[in-house]
Order: C-alpha cells, then sequence, then structure tokens
C-alpha cells in the first residue's frame, strides 16, 4: 500500500474542510436567521437579541404537528413495505431459480431507469382508480417495490456463502426461516444504509404528495412547508427559516446521534 | 388480471357515487399573498355552503400559482378535475391549448352576460377572453404601484406628498434619494424595481408607458423587438448603468417590500397585492402612485382569474359558476379586497358601503383602481410558459449588461415567431 505523504494528507483535510464548509454555511445562515428578529435577516451583528419568536410563529401559521405526524407515518409505511417487499424479492432473486428470473430482474433495474417524475399522471390515475387519492398509502405506494433497495439487497445477499444455506437446511431450517436466521441478520448493513437514503428521500419529497394529496390530514411537512414562500407579499426569511429548522429538525438529530452506525453501514453495504 | 377488474369496479362505483351527489364541488386556489388570505377564501366558502345546504364545497388551498397549475393539469389527465380552480390569467391560452378549461358563456343567462360578466374592468377581462369566450372570471387581481417612503422624501427636500409623475421625474428624484456614505457606498438607492425571476411583468408597463404592446389578442403574435419596447429596456438599464439611481443587477421580488421597509430603497415598483402587508409593516408613512411612464401612464394587469375545467357534468360545472357569481358579488369581493390588496375587479363593489369605509381611512387603495383605465393585459399567449421564459432570458441578459437591449429582443422576438408559428 502507498503511504499518505504530508501533503496528500493536508490536501485531503482542507477539501474536506472547504466541503464541509460549503454544506455548513446555508444551514448556518438558516439558524441565524430563525433565532433573530427579522431586521437581522441580512445583517450579521454579534450583539442582535436571540428570539424564538419565529419559531412560535412558522408553528401558528399551519398545523405543523399534523404535519409531523402524516410525514411520520409516511416515512414509516413506506420503510417498513419496502424491506418486507424487497428483502423477500431480492432473496427470491438472489438465492431461487424460475422461469423469467433474468427478464424480471431486467425490469425491476429498468425502474432505476425511469424518472418518477415521468409517471406522475399514471401513477395519479392508477390512485384514482383505487379510490386512493388525498390519501398516506397513495403517497407511498408507487415506492413501495423499490427497485434500487432489491438491486442492493440482492447483491448483499451473493455474496453470502452457500455453505451457510446448506447448513442451515440440513439443521432443518425452511426457506423463510432461512432468510429470517441467516440473510436478514447478514443483511442488516444494506438494510440500514437503504433505510436512511429511503427515509431522507420520503422526507424531503415534494412533487407527488403534492399532486396526490388534498388536505391537512394527509400533506407531509414539505408541502405544508411551501406555503410560506409567497412572493406577493414579500418574503419572511426568519419565519421559512424556522420552518425550515422545525421541519428538517428530527433527520439533521437523527442523523447526529447515529452517525457511526450511518457510516459503517455505507461502509459495509459499499455505497461510500 | 382479476386485480384490473377490481380497478375498474371501483372506479365505476367512484363514478356513481360522484353523479349523485351531483353538488359535491372540488375548488383548488392558490395565494401569492401569505397564508391568512387563504382562511379569507375558507371563511367565504363556508358561508356560501351555509347559505346553500345543497352544495358542498371543499376548497383546497394548493400553495403557489405553479403547484396549483401542475396539480390541476395532473388531475384533468387523470381523470379526477376539480370544478374550479384559480390560476394565473395568463394561463388562459395555455389550458385552451390542452382542452382543459370550458368557456363561462354556457353557464351564464344572457341577462348575467351584461350584468355580471359585462360589469367587470376591461382591463382585467383583457386577458380573460378570447374567440368572442369568456374563459376566465377575474378575481385575485392586482397590478404594480409605486410606494414611496414619504420620510426619506422629506430627508431629501423633496415633497413627501407627491410621487415621480413620469419616468423623467423618478430618475429626477432618484438622485437625490440615493444616499452615499462616506465610504462612497450606496446605503439608500432612488428606485427598486425587481427583476428576479419574472422581469417581464413590470417590463410591460414600462413599455405601455412607452407607447407599446407586446403580444395581440389572438395570442399568436408578438412584438418585443419594436421601438417601443427597446426604448422601454434601455430606460431601465440605464436606471442602474447611467442614472446611478438604482442597485445593479438582478433585483429580488420576494425581498422588495423588506428593502422598502429597511430604507435601503425610497421607491419600489410592486404589486398591489402588497398593499396590506406594506401598510401594517412600513415603520414610516408611505405613498402610493401610478407607474412613472416615458411617455403616458401605463401599467400592466396580473393574477388570477377563476377557470371551470372539463370533465364534469353540466350540474357539477353550474354549481361552480353560481359559487363563483356570489363570491364575486360586490360584498364578498369587498371583504376579499380588504383583506389581501388585491384590487376589486368590478366598479360596484368600489360602491359598497364597506369599501367606502375602507378607502376614505385608506386612500391609497384607490390608486391601483384609477390606474386600470391605462391599464394593458399581461403578457399571454400561447405556449404561454415558454414564450414568456424566453422573453424573462432575454431582459435578464440586458440588465445584467450582457447583451445589448436592442440584441437581446431581438433574439427573443424570433425565437418567439419559432414557436408560434404553428398557431398562426
Amino acid at each position: 500500500m502507498i503511504q499518505d505523504t504530508p501533503l496528500d494528507r493536508f490536501l485531503i483535510r482542507s477539501a474536506g474542510t472547504l466541503l464541509g464548509l460549503l454544506w455548513v454555511v446555508p444551514l448556518g445562515y438558516a439558524v441565524w436567521a430563525a433565532i433573530h428578529p427579522p431586521a437581522f435577516e441580512a445583517r450579521f451583528d454579534l450583539t442582535a437579541p436571540l428570539t424564538l419568536a419565529n419559531f412560535i410563529s412558522a408553528w401558528d401559521q399551519a398545523p405543523f404537528a399534523r404535519y409531523f405526524l402524516n410525514t411520520i407515518l409516511l416515512v414509516g409505511v413506506i420503510l417498513s413495505a419496502q424491506l418486507i417487499l424487497c428483502t423477500l424479492a431480492a432473496f427470491a432473486f438472489a438465492r431461487l431459480e424460475f422461469p423469467g428470473k433474468s427478464i424480471l430482474f431486467t425490469l425491476i433495474l429498468m425502474q432505476l431507469l425511469v424518472m418518477p417524475d415521468i409517471l406522475l399522471i399514471e401513477n395519479y390515475r392508477t390512485m384514482r382508480n383505487l379510490g386512493l387519492v388525498d390519501t398516506i398509502l397513495a403517497i407511498g405506494l408507487p415506492y413501495f417495490a423499490s427497485g434500487f433497495a432489491i438491486f442492493l439487497l440482492r447483491q448483499t445477499f451473493m455474496t453470502i456463502p452457500k455453505e451457510l444455506d446448506e447448513a442451515a437446511l440440513i439443521e432443518g431450517c425452511s426457506l423463510l426461516g432461512l432468510l429470517w436466521r441467516v440473510y436478514v441478520p447478514l443483511g442488516k448493513p444494506a438494510m440500514l444504509a437503504f433505510g436512511l437514503v429511503s427515509v431522507s428521500h420520503h422526507w424531503n419529497n415534494f412533487l407527488w404528495p403534492l399532486i396526490i394529496t388534498n388536505s391537512v390530514e394527509t400533506r407531509p411537512l414539505t408541502v405544508g412547508l411551501s406555503i410560506f414562500a409567497t412572493t406577493d407579499s414579500g418574503t419572511s426569511w426568519a419565519v421559512i427559516n424556522a420552518a425550515t429548522l422545525m421541519t428538517s429538525a428530527p433527520l439533521l438529530l437523527g442523523f447526529f446521534l447515529f452517525q457511526r452506525q450511518f457510516v459503517q453501514s455505507f461502509m459495509r453495504a459499499g455505497i461510500k | 388480471m382479476k386485480l384490473r377488474n377490481v380497478f375498474f369496479a371501483s372506479s365505476a362505483i367512484a363514478a356513481l357515487a360522484t353523479g349523485a351527489s351531483a353538488t359535491d364541488l372540488e375548488f383548488y386556489f392558490p395565494v401569492a399573498v401569505g397564508g391568512a388570505a387563504a382562511d379569507t377564501i375558507q371563511a367565504l366558502t363556508e358561508e356560501y355552503m351555509a347559505n346553500n345546504a345543497d352544495v358542498k364545497i371543499d376548497a383546497i388551498y394548493t400553495g403557489s400559482y405553479a403547484d396549483t397549475t401542475t396539480k390541476a393539469i395532473t388531475a384533468v389527465r387523470g381523470g379526477n378535475a376539480p370544478q374550479l380552480i384559480i390560476s394565473l390569467s395568463t394561463d388562459m391560452f395555455t389550458f385552451i391549448d390542452e382542452d382543459m378549461i370550458v368557456a363561462w358563456d354556457d353557464f351564464v343567462t344572457e341577462e348575467e352576460q351584461t350584468d355580471w360578466i359585462g360589469g367587470f374592468y376591461p382591463a382585467f377581462m383583457a386577458n380573460s377572453q378570447t374567440e368572442g369566450k369568456t374563459w376566465g372570471i377575474p378575481f385575485q387581481r392586482s397590478t404594480p404601484v409605486l410606494y414611496w417612503n414619504k420620510e426619506a422624501f422629506k430627508a431629501a427636500g423633496l415633497n413627501p406628498e407627491e410621487g415621480p409623475k413620469n419616468w423623467a421625474e423618478m430618475v429626477e428624484m432618484g438622485k437625490a434619494l440615493t444616499v452615499k456614505d462616506d465610504a462612497g457606498n450606496v446605503t439608500q438607492w432612488g428606485v427598486h424595481i425587481p427583476s428576479s425571476g419574472f422581469p417581464s411583468w413590470l417590463w410591460t408597463g414600462i413599455v405601455a408607458g412607452n407607447g407599446g404592446k407586446l403580444a395581440d389578442d389572438t395570442g399568436t403574435q408578438v412584438t418585443f423587438n419594436s421601438d417601443a419596447a427597446v426604448g422601454a429596456l434601455e430606460a431601465l438599464v440605464a436606471l442602474s448603468a447611467t442614472d446611478e439611481v438604482m442597485a445593479p443587477g438582478i433585483l429580488d421580488w420576494g425581498g422588495t417590500p423588506k428593502a422598502f421597509f429597511d430604507g435601503q430603497a425610497a421607491m419600489i415598483w410592486t404589486t398591489t397585492g402588497n398593499l396590506t402587508n406594506v401598510r401594517t409593516n412600513a415603520p414610516f408613512d408611505f405613498g402610493v402612485g401610478f407607474l412613472p411612464g416615458l411617455q403616458q401612464n401605463g401599467a400592466p394587469t396580473g393574477g388570477g382569474n377563476f377557470y371551470l375545467l372539463k370533465g364534469s357534468s353540466d350540474e357539477e360545472l353550474q354549481g361552480a359558476a353560481d359559487f363563483v357569481k356570489w363570491v364575486t358579488a360586490p360584498e364578498q369581493a369587498a371583504k376579499w379586497t380588504i383583506a389581501t390588496g388585491y384590487v376589486a375587479p368590478r366598479p360596484d363593489v368600489w360602491d359598497t358601503e364597506t369599501m367606502k369605509a375602507y378607502t376614505a381611512d385608506f386612500p391609497q387603495a384607490l390608486v391601483a383602481r384609477d390606474q386600470l383605465e391605462y391599464a394593458v393585459p399581461e403578457l399571454s399567449t400561447f405556449e404561454g410558459p415558454k414564450v414568456t421564459q424566453l422573453l424573462n432570458s432575454a431582459l435578464e441578459s440586458a440588465i445584467t449588461g450582457q447583451t445589448e437591449p436592442k440584441a437581446a429582443l431581438d433574439g427573443a422576438q424570433a425565437a418567439a415567431e419559432a414557436i408560434l408559428k404553428p398557431y398562426y
């Protein structure tokens, strides 16, 4: 292995710091604008008075508690459906033989190539025919069979030594038992990594939820948040930033708390 | 196969269900002036339902205009169109082209044709009628006006009660109002004409003030590079480049009221949709006046119209039309105008006691109404979003100094003609 020279290390660290700074600047501004009165939106004065009024005002302007509940339900439903469906599918593609296997797998991979936005109208029509317009289920349903999850888990399952299968089968394990006792525990890092991607994607998804929901009872945070950006009456950056911080806080907190685990599972799952 | 049958069966049931209660209506509305205005629409809808027990209207707040249009187009294509939406008046040709709206004419009596549809200001109907039919009913309509800071005028030795009457006066006052600190940095600009996102709107007003017009009423012909248009763009560019009364570069729309409140700009151009906001938040006395024209008065109209969407039974559409007749009636329209600052779209609204009391206390609200006499329609053509985008890019490149005004507009004209060719 080639040794890092001090210069290499310096370059890598400074590039990392630069990227980190670039990423944190907007977040830093959001925090600044959110905890100061609107008069200090664009004036950076260290002695500016601190206030929580922006958070209160944002909270009062929209039913955020309900939006939080909707979003949490939404990502929960999507993630559990994805994990169950995609684990089963990935196991079948990795270990079972059945006619049409490679064609089916190619079809699933094609899902990765199609932008979901092209399917908006077709998805809307399906939801309407199912009578699901304006339900949380309708926001999640199109994402249940995730091609990415199936692919990722299949690749992980393929790397598991077949000897383990044989050992388990000799011990009298059923097929589902094999999946549950051998594949699921060994596939956990990949599942965790996928879970993070899925949760953050659906927490932030906007266009499809906007189109398919009509009421406060079903709208997720992103759609609820969009009402703050009203150009005609002037944008109140302080309140918008307070609302944005509130809505992204759970994700940020979760990431900071479980940072080590996330990074490790990404390394192990091969998504770097 | 079985699953598909379930789909069809459930869609048949859904169709039956909507057929049974003919007056279950859906109504999408955007609000560009903040969440509180949405409550006013909800309250009006509920009042209507309380008086008409057989009608149920589901008023669905859909955020910005762009979000509303996206939602509406998807719902129409998905076979689940709401009966009624509010969308930009300039969307008319796009909606006709998409074949997604029906004309109002079939849902009004002959009497209402003259009394009701004929009762709106002609300036607002210009973007609502084509081919002899009425496609939109004006509701949240606005027009830009000039707001000036009376205290800044006093400080600069100007008469605080008189705003600029024409472009030359605006430039002259702007020079007096532009304040620099000792280091030579500007602390207060004379004028602020926002140009982010859709500079074409305010520029349409400058062109009208220069005696020009950007499009005809068929939506197929544009004249972006007429002498009046080029002159208007040169004047706008000169504000920063040679007159030095306006901050250079693209100025943000959303930040405009803020720049006014903070004293960074002594005169701003912005929509009357902001009137209530400025009234509540400006920490000083302010005046409101017509847009100062290069040769004459001129301003665009803007904002949203009611549209009836295809895909529902005639009875449902009639129910929706009746609701719109009620909500645009003087008393209701007056409430809406007072809550938001949008221009009441009919002369009879201004005659109500409610409006009279309001304008007696707040005469600035009358300026927008009086300016309607000089108003021209906002740019609206077939392939509207594409054509407008072309023009906006051309204006931005001239404002930022990348292209000469004439060259930028020539380019936009040629590109727009190519897009509109199939529609002649």
